[in-house]
């Protein structure tokens, strides 16, 4: 008895696929069927070798628009910036300490001669109504001052989130890197290396200088 | 009183410094290390009665200044009040399991650290006389 295999009848299915499918020959099937599987892994690796040169491409673009554009020339560059504004705001804050240490103790020596002045002097008589006018204004500057440098640890607030951005900067410039590497590597066709990380700025420099940065 | 400060600006060692004088503790008797490494290397030299110490810090943190502090036997009952600009939750409950004595957030005022230091004080000589 003939055995009944089912008709493929399937008209969205390519035609050597139905008649594939309706072939008693089993070897032949699973040939053809090899073929097909490898044209359409050649197409996918073709798409993805595109996208890898295209990867590239871009990936070059955006180094050479950094290169060019001077401000700020280069990765290395903007984690510089960052870490000079980090020191020149350090800076500034310790200019501001400075002050507060320096004129502190003189408003405390006045607050004290003109409390010492207050004693001897009459509510009444210039000499008291001025030593009074100077304790206020001498514990004033004082508390004032002791207000402004606490006011300077803005700088240390400030400053961590910007060692925080310098950081985050340094890991983009390794995944930017890596990127570079996988791209350059995918576009000349070959397999991608393993991931290989570089141990200094130099490394890092002059490994992107060989892809044009 | 000899205290070591410990942050990696030296802005705001700076300013806990000029603090903790303002606070009326003797300016000569306050000591300051840039970092956690630096600062356990100078308390195995030199003992200090507390320890005002940031989080975050290369080399070696806070916290981990804080748990080699707990770890040396000469040490371990050493005061250690963290004062950081970490307000994470898992981080307070880090510190306060590792033994730290208080925790101050920043930015903060005179008045906070005096009260933090007055109340370690406190608690020290509380379990002194239960002891």
């Amino acid at each position: 008895m003939k055995a009944i295999l089912p008709i493929v009848n399937d008209e969205a299915l390519p035609v050597e696929l139905r008649d594939l499918l309706n072939s008693p020959d089993g070897t032949t099937f699973e040939q053809a069927l090899d073929v097909m599987v490898r044209q359409r892994e050649q197409r996918l690796f073709r798409a993805l070798g595109q996208l890898a040169r295209d990867l590239h491409d871009a990936v070059r673009r955006v180094g050479g628009e950094l290169a060019h554009e001077g401000v700020p020339g280069t990765v290395a560059d903007a984690r510089q910036h960052l870490n000079e504004a980090l020191e020149m705001s350090a800076q500034a804050a310790h200019r501001s300490l400075d002050f507060a240490e320096r004129m502190r103790p003189q408003a405390e020596s006045l607050a004290q001669n003109a409390g010492e002045m207050l004693k001897w002097s009459n509510d009444s008589d210039a000499a008291g109504v001025l030593a009074r006018e100077a304790v206020g204004f001498a514990v004033n500057c004082s508390e004032g001052l002791a207000d402004m440098v606490m006011a300077q640890s803005w700088q240390d607030l400030s400053g961590q989130r910007i060692k925080k951005v310098a950081n985050f900067i340094g890991a983009v410039e390794s995944s930017l890197l890596e990127l570079v590497r996988l791209t350059g590597a995918l576009a000349r066709s070959e397999a991608p290396a393993s991931v290989v990380r570089v141990s200094s700025q130099e490394d890092a420099d002059r490994l992107l200088s060989e892809f044009g940065f | 009183m000899k205290i070591l400060v410990v942050d990696d600006f030296s802005t705001m060692r700076r300013i806990v410094r000029n603090l903790l004088v303002e606070l009326g503790f003797s300016n000569p008797l306050i000591q300051e290390a840039d970092d956690g490494q630096n600062a356990i290397e100078m308390l195995r030299k030199t003992p200090v009665d507390l320890v005002v110490t940031d989080w975050n810090m290369p080399n070696m943190t806070g916290i981990e200044l804080l748990r080699a502090i707990r770890a040396e036997p000469a040490m371990k009952g050493l005061p250690v009040l963290m004062v950081t600009a970490e307000n994470n939750r898992d981080q307070i409950i880090a510190a306060a399991q590792a033994g730290v004595n208080g925790y101050i957030v920043k930015p903060f005022t005179a008045i906070t650290l005096q009260e933090k230091i007055d109340k370690i004080f406190e608690r020290i000589a509380a379990s002194g006389a239960n002891a």
